[in-house]
């Protein structure tokens, strides 16, 4: 375990590099056939609808009803087609193994299957590039357990709060993508935010955690000092440093 | 109706089976037909405590892996009518248990007995998964210190999870009550123990006795007698009141049974639950 003034240190001070998990929304073109004189018009035709709403894109090719395209020569050729109309071709999905390793030789990635949601509700919201950030916010719901959280338990709400009526013992885990709230005594773990959203907050009627984060910011036990308030706080990240407040 | 009992505690030397012992001779005592098992394959110890590790012939894994019958394997007790001891295995381990071995032999218990008491090994490895899987109530053996304290929450996690009833998915869930054992009245007064209260809020279950620490538990122990069958014995007699207590008697909460009434000062010095 480093020292607690070490752990203060790295929250505090810009790091030379930092890793954190990103999710972002791509366009996917499912491909059917050839890409032809008549697939290209139809394309043309469709960008011309919203003419800003596709510039620069992130766009993977959905191969599954594709014709052809196992040869790198086929992919990079119409890669550059797609990129002359301003669309970023950067990856493949739904190929077969052949189709993979003309993407991988065409410079492209092969993704593992995602989740496609309707586009008109997106170009309908207008054709600024903003609107991309629409279709980010997956929908939210959030995790209610209404048992003593134990040693050794992790619990994690993936698409939103997570609100626990009772105490999160020594040894547990509690994550959240969004706010974590613990009607009791919060004794384990808690991370909210974890998707990187510095505006989640960490409730719980009384203080005596192993860990605290917040998008990835954390504190320890050993660096909350005895000044901090031990009944009723919020956990909030202001800018840079994770702060803790009685909310009594 | 029958119960399977389990008595469990994630960490070790707690007094697991100890406690199994004592439960299941003082419900003997009682009048219930009683059988305890012993988990611990590969480390048994319960026919020590319990006496008849010379009478051991056939064992559990026999009776499982179909080598023999469940009656060649049960020990009869021969202090108490009521009371057999099934002993398992020294030279095998946990792997020779299995789950459809262990329900087999339970059912067959559970037609004859009253209480089925499961001496569960330390951990949470296979051996103590089993023990507790078919369980209708849990007696969660803790002593008052942080690292056992930790221990059984993470066994009460598994309870509420890992358990034939927990996995029915209609709600019914393995009864848990906690047993705090070689508890010491001063030490805790002192502040050098963890006090009742402290572990009772952090594990939220209910408390179905206090052992105090007691000379007469390691003395019982090599003699190979049950505890709660020395009445003069404080944990003797703490043992018996949790006993009643897990058939459902009200028995009021006494640190040290066998004492005598303290003057006022000292019940002022030390209080307890």
């Amino acid at each position: 375990m480093q020292s607690g003034k070490r752990a203060t240190e790295r929250v505090a001070t810009v790091r030379p590099l930092q890793i954190r998990g990103r999710f972002f929304t791509a366009v996917a073109l499912h491909l059917t056939g050839r890409p032809d004189r008549t697939f290209f018009d139809a394309l043309d035709a469709r960008l011309a609808q919203t003419p800003l709403f596709f510039d620069n894109a992130p766009l993977v090719i959905d191969l599954e009803q594709a014709e052809g395209m196992d040869s790198a020569d086929e992919l990079l050729q119409f890669t550059a087609d797609l990129r002359a109309r301003k669309l970023s071709v950067f990856g493949v999905q739904s190929g077969t193994a052949a189709q993979a390793r003309a993407a991988a030789k065409a410079g492209l990635i092969s993704l593992p299957g995602g989740r496609d949601v309707p586009l008109e509700r997106v170009s309908r919201q207008g054709s600024r590039p903003e609107a991309v950030q629409v279709v980010r916010e997956l929908p939210q719901s959030s995790k209610l357990i209404t048992q003593p959280v134990r040693s050794g338990q992790l619990i994690f709400a993936d698409r939103g709060d997570l609100v626990i009526v009772g105490s999160v013992s020594s040894g547990a885990e509690v994550i959240a993508t969004g706010n974590i709230h613990v009607y009791g005594r919060l004794r384990g773990r808690a991370l909210a935010g974890v998707n990187g959203d510095s505006s989640a907050r960490i409730f719980c009627h009384a203080l005596d955690a192993e860990l605290l984060a917040i998008a990835g910011l954390y504190r320890t036990s050993e660096d909350l000092g005895p000044d901090t308030p031990r009944e009723l706080v919020q956990v909030w990240l202001d800018g840079e440093r994770l702060r803790i407040e009685s909310l009594k | 109706m029958s119960k399977v009992i389990v008595v469990t505690s994630g960490k070790g030397g707690v007094g697991k089976t100890t406690s199994s012992a004592a439960i299941a001779a003082g419900l003997a005592m009682r009048g219930h037909k009683t059988v305890v098992i012993d988990f611990d394959v590969g480390l048994r110890n319960l026919d020590m405590i319990m006496g008849c590790e010379r009478r051991v012939v056939f064992d559990f894994i026999n009776v499982i892996q179909g080598d023999a019958k469940l009656k060649q394997a049960l020990i009869k007790d021969r202090r108490l009518e009521n009371l057999y001891v099934l002993p398992t295995s020294q030279t095998r381990d946990k792997d020779a248990l299995t789950t459809e071995g262990v329900k087999a032999v339970l059912d067959e218990l559970r037609e004859e007995f009253d209480y089925i008491v499961c001496d569960s090994p330390a951990g949470i490895e296979r051996g103590a998964h089993l023990a507790m899987y078919y369980a209708d109530e849990a007696v969660v053996v803790t002593n008052p210190e942080v690292s056992s304290v930790r221990d059984s929450d993470r066994v009460l996690g598994l309870l509420n999870s890992k358990t034939f009833l927990a996995e029915k998915g209609d709600g019914s869930a393995v009864k848990a009550q906690l047993l705090l054992t070689r508890f010491d009245q001063n030490r805790s007064a002192n502040g050098e123990m963890m006090s009742v209260q402290d572990v009772l809020e952090i594990l939220a279950i209910p408390l179905l006795g206090i052992i105090p620490e007691s000379t007469s538990v390691l003395k019982a122990s090599n003699e190979g007698t049950p505890v709660s069958l020395d009445e003069k014995s404080p944990a003797g007699k703490a043992y018996m009141d949790a006993v009643g207590r897990l058939v459902g008697e009200q028995i009021e909460m006494r640190v040290n049974p066998g004492e005598q009434r303290r003057g006022f000062f000292q019940r002022l010095l030390g209080r307890t639950a």
